[in-house]
């Protein structure tokens, strides 16, 4: 969530990125929803996700399989064909880097929000951070060199370990409040929720007026990219899960949890090691959009996913 | 007569007769155990985003006390009157119930869900001089208090007695959120004035003096599902010997003390009024309460945050959360056993229950008008699955034919109950009460068998049964099989007039993916049950017409079968 800011001062400086405390509030922020959604888990519910590591495999594969292969198929089939910008194999190399980091707490708040697994969630959050260390450099690798670019890029382990610490502790400080007690659990929960669902339209009102010039100069074929990266992302992971026959609420989970990829990290990284590429504002350019356009996008399917939740929750009844 | 052969099943520890009660009356039987435990919890509210209220059973006492004193000084109530009460399940409930018995009056219970016109009749009918209503629902009243002899109105909050902060998020959420809190348009006073005023004017008077075993504890509304609703006369002596005879059956498996009973049917039926409330408060138990089980994922924090022990449900509940995923992927750890009534309860669920917590569901038998538990499978001897059991101690129990005659053993005939737990009789229904209690015996209505143990099983409901070619067909065997079938989540089965046959059986399916099909459900009949019993009509719906605490209402069921056929609109639901 961080990215939005990021991007805000991004346009006109990559190097100024946030200001320090904008960037404190908004980890502030997410901490915070973070530790309210952890208070609505318990152990077991972790120790569920894993007995049965199905949902964690078949994540890992949408995440490092699927994504990176939709992001190098938008490119070569919509970038590539129809743009006519200059230095389009930096908006490129941008979109392959965004495709190839793991999830964030975004998909989280997503999947808490659409009534899937959050247990399972923030596991799949956690593996693929992990994994990305070895995944993002990797997949990076094979996809670029398709491109035709020689592209190699280490991750700083102290990002990752960065995203996991902010997901662990405020979820484990959640469930450990929840356990002291079941009233102070609820209602860190009802505040964690309420703030994520303030968050998107926060974001979205922050984001658009100070983005507008990039909005308008931005041709079609790169929205097309980070657009599509999220919706076919999301659709595809959730038609394969449904091959898998997972269960409904484990099926919306991996979705969202492959669609939505770690914005924040992407741009960190490509600050850290592009720093001194006169190009890197079209590094940014397609992660830029993607944040913006994956909040909208998941949105929508949050609002699919929970109705038809409603249809298959079961009718009982009132006993009232 | 039948011999009591099932007294050779009673496990050792169960009394084949009822010990001798110090108690005449309800206060003082809940009295000894807000003694006994008094620091210890007795209810726990829980909402479904696991936000709760406790009471101890000291507080209950403390409280309960002072309602009776603001319904007696304050009101001016007098012994033998009623007051209606309206609520979910909430921590109000007992303060009110107790509080209403406290006070030497009479408690009618009242389904919050019912309409105007249902309230007009029961207030009327019993004749209720007070109302305590949840105030969520009190948007009704308007039309309703000037049809009635209601003079005063209390109003409760779901979340009285919470932490003062949850009660406010509670609140909140329920004003600004899901705005469930209508304006109460009649004049009325809230909950916590009254229990000050009660308070205040506590005078320790006994207002008890007089009341004993035949007096009247409650008018527990019931035939619903016949047509007019009428008020079953329940006495403390009623209500008090049936939860000890309802402990008694399940002997040591009920630890004074030390259970913690989930409570999910709601309090005002008297299932959950006297198993839970009564019962599990007289041995110390703390009750769970959920204000609705509607969805059942309302249970899940329940049963993550509770250590629960025992469970009273039917089998709409059971079958419910064995539909769920986190009741199936992590079942209740500390569970003993769980009590079923109100309705059959299918094998098939008391099987994958049995399978999936490793505890079994004790089915028990009654009527509204026998307090209501009058057999029940002993816990610590055979549990026979498919059965309602024995009856409960000094409790007896006989099939019997259209003439009042003992049928043979193994013959099918219909279930009439003797015992302290019978009514008094319909609340000013003479006619009614010399039908339905004839020496002492309560005609059920149910048309049962006994086997050679003396365990008793439903047949079916009497005017349930389906004359197919002059062939009796019990619904609820047809029910049964369907419901095995892998797909089925839920059956109502009942009989349609037919020009050759008499009746013909429709069955009415409730499917999620609309498997098995139409041929494939008959085929399975074919197999399993004779082919006069087998439906010659099977019709898929969303859902099945259910009375509140979830029994599949034949009745509406036929009438919206009939109404399709008679109109040719295609329009016209099937239920």
């Amino acid at each position: 969530m961080r990215e939005l800011m990021i991007l805000a001062a991004e346009e006109a400086n990559a190097a100024t990125v946030v200001n320090e405390f904008e960037e404190l509030l908004l980890r502030i922020f997410v901490v915070t929803i973070m530790f309210g959604l952890g208070a609505g888990l318990t152990p077991k519910d972790f120790g569920l996700a894993l007995r049965r590591p199905w949902g964690l495999i078949i994540g890992w594969v949408t995440q490092f399989g699927i994504m990176p292969l939709v992001t190098y198929l938008l490119i070569i089939s919509v970038l590539l064909p129809f743009s006519s910008v200059e230095g389009i194999m930096l908006v490129a190399l941008g979109a392959l880097i965004m495709g190839s980091v793991p999830a964030g707490t975004t998909s989280n708040l997503f999947t808490y929000f659409s009534k899937g697994n959050l247990a399972l969630s923030v596991t799949m959050t956690v593996n693929s951070t992990l994994w990305a260390f070895i995944m993002t450099p990797a997949a990076l690798f094979i996809y670029s060199n398709f491109l035709g670019l020689d592209e190699s890029l280490s991750i700083e382990f102290s990002e990752l370990a960065l995203v996991i610490f902010g997901l662990i502790v405020p979820v484990a400080l959640g469930m450990f409040l929840r356990r002291l007690s079941a009233n102070i659990g609820a209602v860190l929960e009802l505040i964690g929720g309420a703030l994520g669902l303030l968050f998107i339209p926060f974001l979205i009102i922050i984001w658009v007026p100070r983005n507008w010039p990039l909005l308008m100069s931005t041709e079609w074929p790169t929205y097309a990219v980070a657009i599509g990266m999220g919706l076919v992302g999301i659709t595809a992971a959730y038609y394969l899960t449904k091959l898998f026959k997972m269960h409904p609420m484990n099926a919306r989970t991996v979705a969202l949890e492959t669609g939505i990829n770690n914005g924040p990290l992407a741009i960190a990284v490509i600050i850290a090691v592009y720093i001194d590429n006169p190009g890197i504002d079209q590094i940014l350019l397609v992660p830029a959009l993607y944040s913006l356009f994956i909040v909208l996008i998941s949105t929508a399917v949050t609002l699919v996913f929970r109705r038809a939740n409603l249809a298959a929750e079961q009718k009982i009844p009132n006993l009232l | 007569m039948t011999d009591a052969i099932w007294l050779d099943h009673y496990p050792q520890e169960v009394a084949k007769e009822l010990p001798e009660i110090p108690h005449h009356h309800l206060p003082s039987l809940m009295g000894e155990a807000s003694k006994k435990y008094s620091g210890q919890k007795a209810f726990t509210q829980v909402m479904p985003n696991g936000m709760n209220g406790t009471l101890t059973y000291e507080k209950v006492d403390e409280l309960s006390d002072h309602f009776a004193a603001y319904l007696r000084e304050e009101l001016g109530l007098v012994q033998g009157d009623r007051v209606a009460v309206q609520m979910p399940n909430c921590l109000s409930y007992p303060v009110v119930a107790f509080g209403i018995l406290k006070a030497g009056c009479v408690i009618v219970n009242t389904n919050p869900l019912y309409t105007a016109p249902e309230m007009v009749h029961q207030f009327r009918d019993s004749g209720a001089k007070a109302l305590v209503v949840i105030d969520m629902f009190a948007d009704r009243l308007p039309e309703v208090i000037g049809k009635t002899n209601i003079e005063t109105v209390v109003t409760v909050k779901i979340s009285e007695f919470f932490p003062a902060v949850v009660g406010k998020v509670i609140r909140g959420v329920q004003r600004y959120w899901s705005r469930s809190l209508p304006p109460v348009e009649v004049s009325h006073t809230l909950f916590k004035d009254a229990l000050a005023k009660g308070k205040a004017q506590a005078s320790g008077k006994d207002y008890l003096e007089g009341i004993g075993r035949g007096s009247l504890a409650a008018l527990q509304y019931t035939g619903g599902t016949t047509g007019v609703s009428k008020g079953a006369m329940l006495t403390h002596g009623n209500l008090v010997s049936n939860t000890i005879q309802m402990l008694q059956m399940n002997g040591k498996y009920i630890q004074e003390g030390k259970e913690i009973v989930l409570t999910a049917l709601p309090l005002y039926h008297i299932f959950a009024f006297t198993v839970n409330l009564l019962g599990f408060y007289y041995v110390g138990a703390r009750n769970i309460l959920v204000p609705s089980p509607r969805p059942p994922s309302n249970l899940k924090r329940a049963f993550e945050n509770y250590k629960v022990t025992w469970l009273s449900g039917v089998n709409t509940l059971f079958n419910a959360l064995l539909n769920e995923r986190w009741f199936t992927d992590r079942p209740p750890k500390h569970l003993v056993a769980s009590a079923a009534g109100g309705m059959a309860l299918h094998e098939s669920v008391a099987t994958k229950w049995q399978e999936v917590t490793g505890t079994p569901i004790v089915e028990g038998y009654g009527l509204t008008e026998s307090s209501p538990v009058i057999s029940f499978n002993p816990l610590g001897g055979k549990v026979k699955i498919g059965s309602i059991g024995i009856p409960v101690p000094s409790t007896l129990m006989r099939c019997v034919d259209e003439n009042g005659k003992p049928v043979k053993q193994g013959e099918a005939g219909e279930l009439v109950a003797k015992g302290p737990q019978i009514m008094k009789g319909y609340w000013q229904r003479e006619d009614e009460t010399n039908s339905t209690v004839v020496d002492g015996w309560l005609h059920t209505g149910d048309i049962g068998e006994m086997d050679e143990d003396g365990y008793f099983t439903i047949v079916d409901r009497k005017k349930d049964m389906i004359l197919v070619s002059g062939f009796n067909v019990y619904p609820n065997q047809i029910e049964e099989t369907i419901a095995a079938m892998d797909g089925v989540t839920e059956v109502g089965v009942i009989g349609i007039p037919d020009e050759k046959s008499g009746e013909k059986v429709a069955a009415f399916v409730v499917s999620s993916l609309q498997e098995p099909s139409r041929e494939e459900i008959i085929a399975y009949c074919r197999e399993h049950m004779a082919a006069y019993k087998v439906p010659s009509m099977v019709t898929f719906v969303d859902e099945l017409p259910k009375s509140p605490i979830g029994k599949i209402l034949r009745r509406e069921l036929r009438d919206g079968a009939l109404a399709t056929a008679s109109s040719s609109s295609d329009t016209s639901k099937g239920a």
